[in-house]
């Protein structure tokens, strides 16, 4: 009844879900802990993507240690954002300050010019151009399994998603970092009673979201061989939408309809026009807030 | 000081923009001893508890732990050095499990350390252990109650605060947290308990300090304060015994 085509369709929404649900799980992990959204999330990805980039031009180390280098680059991209466009907006400790709506709103911006201010960087010092990643990386080999072929990227897209999710899952679940990142997700102020370091925390936070955003924007780079500044924008929000639908802080849910709207889009796209697909993502955020106000998945806001 | 005393407050100061909700408060605790603050609703027994805790910070004054001025520490810092608070309102991770909780709790404790302490609070609270891979937000008042005394422990702390532990639960849960007080004093922790419910905190404190306005009017030896005319007007219900 499904023909080949439409097989292959899904299997390739399901490589683009398993891309937003990496980048969704960044927003999620940040927005559950600080209750604010970091719009340079986007730019994160981006600069995974050249990290990996620069790696293979420079050295053409081995594919592993080119995903190591866009990791670490990711991690400390992390932690230079929270620093600089998060941590100043921290000062005031008072309950007035905590609940004022303009200190969550003053990250907002600052995220955003951050994230301005790293893309208009980069286009200076790269330029604007869609850069090239050589042929010996790039991941278009052919595989076939039966009658469905699939690219070796997406290969990597489903292991290195699989193993992040899965590595994600064991640091919130076993791990000291993770039960603190749970735990002041889950109640800031009873973070603070148990004697969790709570500005480590919100550290480890961004380090970990941003790692995930950086692989996210490094394979994405192999697999379509595009890099260009602007490239973390549409992915953005996609994933934005993603952890909407998903109720804000639940990272399941978050992935879930990542994978959901990843194959929605790539579904829609064998039935009309391809211009049609990003229509999916901005339909579905509209019927979320609609029908659904705290998610699909949400049924508190407090689950991470 | 006293090298006797393992909290030393003197003129702690807690102002809040124009509101000064704090003013001048001195007290002690004693190696091994509970002590009590007593006091109606809106007096700041809960600023107190939370700037002893470093969630609010001290504008003027000083309190000494054991020998450190920890006035200006952050919480994390003060927890680690032996001082927990079961703070008000129980403030438990409803969304993750007893379990979690309680190891969360463990602040500094070695893998052995925690698995010991673990069976000592499940031993403790009985109730817990059937409900170990429960989410803490299904329990009831009483028991989220027992999970935030034992997740406060769980560090084995030197001083434990404990902010109205008795407020909104029944007579039973109530006696039996009253009784805990007593008990977790034999096994080497000093408390500070700050509660409504006067009576039954004279009756397990050794010495208590009454507060009104941001300061303290009255203190003394808990037995002399439950028969003080004015705690007794005030506080205990008149001519009750």
């Amino acid at each position: 009844m499904f023909d080949i085509f439409f097989v292959q369709q899904l299997v390739n929404g399901l490589s683009v879900g398993f891309i937003y649900a990496l980048m969704a799980i960044g927003f999620t992990l940040i927005f559950g802990v600080l209750n604010v959204v970091n719009f340079a999330h986007g730019e994160v990805y981006m600069i995974g993507a050249y990290a990996g980039w620069l790696s293979i031009t420079i050295f053409a180390p081995p594919l592993f240690v080119v995903i190591l280098v866009a990791l670490a680059i990711g991690a400390l991209a992390g932690f230079g954002l929270e620093r600089i466009a998060f941590k100043p907006f921290r000062r005031f400790r008072d309950e007035a300050s905590l609940k004022s709506k303009a200190m969550r709103e003053a990250t907002l911006l600052s995220s955003l010019a951050i994230s301005i201010i790293v893309r208009e960087l980069a286009e200076k010092i790269f330029g604007s151009n869609m850069q090239t990643i050589p042929q010996d990386y790039l991941l278009l080999t052919p595989i076939q399994i039966g009658p469905l072929s699939f690219a070796s990227g997406q290969f990597l897209i489903f292991g290195l998603s699989i193993v992040m999710l899965g590595g994600l899952q064991w640091l919130l679940k076993r791990t000291q970092v993770g039960l603190s990142i749970r735990a002041v997700a889950n109640n800031p102020m009873g973070a603070t009673y148990v004697g969790i370091n709570t500005e480590r925390t919100i550290i480890a936070t961004f380090v970990i979201g941003s790692t995930l955003g950086a692989a996210a924007g490094l394979v994405v780079g192999l697999y379509q061989g595009a890099i260009f500044p602007a490239m973390g924008f549409a992915p953005g929000i996609k994933a934005f939408v993603a952890m909407v639908m998903g109720g804000l802080s639940s990272i399941g849910g978050a992935v879930v309809c990542a994978i959901i709207l990843g194959v929605a889009e790539s579904v829609t796209t064998s039935f009309f026009a391809q211009g049609w697909g990003d229509l999916v993502a901005y339909v579905f955020l509209v019927m979320t807030l609609i029908f659904f106000p705290t998610g699909l998945f949400g049924g508190g806001r407090d689950r991470v | 000081m006293s090298a006797t005393n393992l909290l030393q407050i003197a003129d702690l100061q807690v102002r809040m923009g124009e509101q000064t909700i704090l003013n001048g408060i001195s007290l002690h605790v004693p190696v091994g001893g509970i002590v009590t603050v007593l006091g109606s609703n809106g007096v700041g027994k809960t600023t107190l508890m939370r700037a002893i805790s470093g969630v609010y910070r001290a504008t003027a004054g000083s309190i000494r732990f054991e020998d450190s001025e920890i006035s200006q520490w952050p919480s994390h810092r003060i927890v680690a050095a032996g001082l927990a608070q079961a703070p008000e309102g129980r403030q438990i991770f409803s969304s993750m499990s007893v379990a979690e909780n309680l190891r969360i709790g463990a602040v500094g404790l070695s893998p052995e350390a925690l698995a010991e302490e673990l069976e000592k609070q499940l031993d403790r609270f009985p109730i817990l252990r059937e409900r170990y891979q429960q989410s803490a937000g299904t329990l009831s008042g009483g028991e989220q109650q027992m999970l935030c005394i034992a997740r406060a422990l769980m560090s084995r702390p030197k001083l434990l605060l404990m902010d109205e532990p008795s407020l909104g639960l029944a007579p039973k849960v109530v006696r039996m947290i009253f009784d805990l007080i007593s008990h977790i004093r034999i096994e080497g922790h000093s408390v500070l308990l700050v509660e409504q419910n006067a009576r039954a905190a004279l009756r397990v404190a050794d010495y208590a300090y009454v507060m009104d306005g941001g300061r303290i009017v009255i203190e003394g030896v808990s037995a002399e304060l439950a028969n003080d005319a004015r705690v007794r007007a005030a506080y205990l219900g008149g001519h009750a015994a």
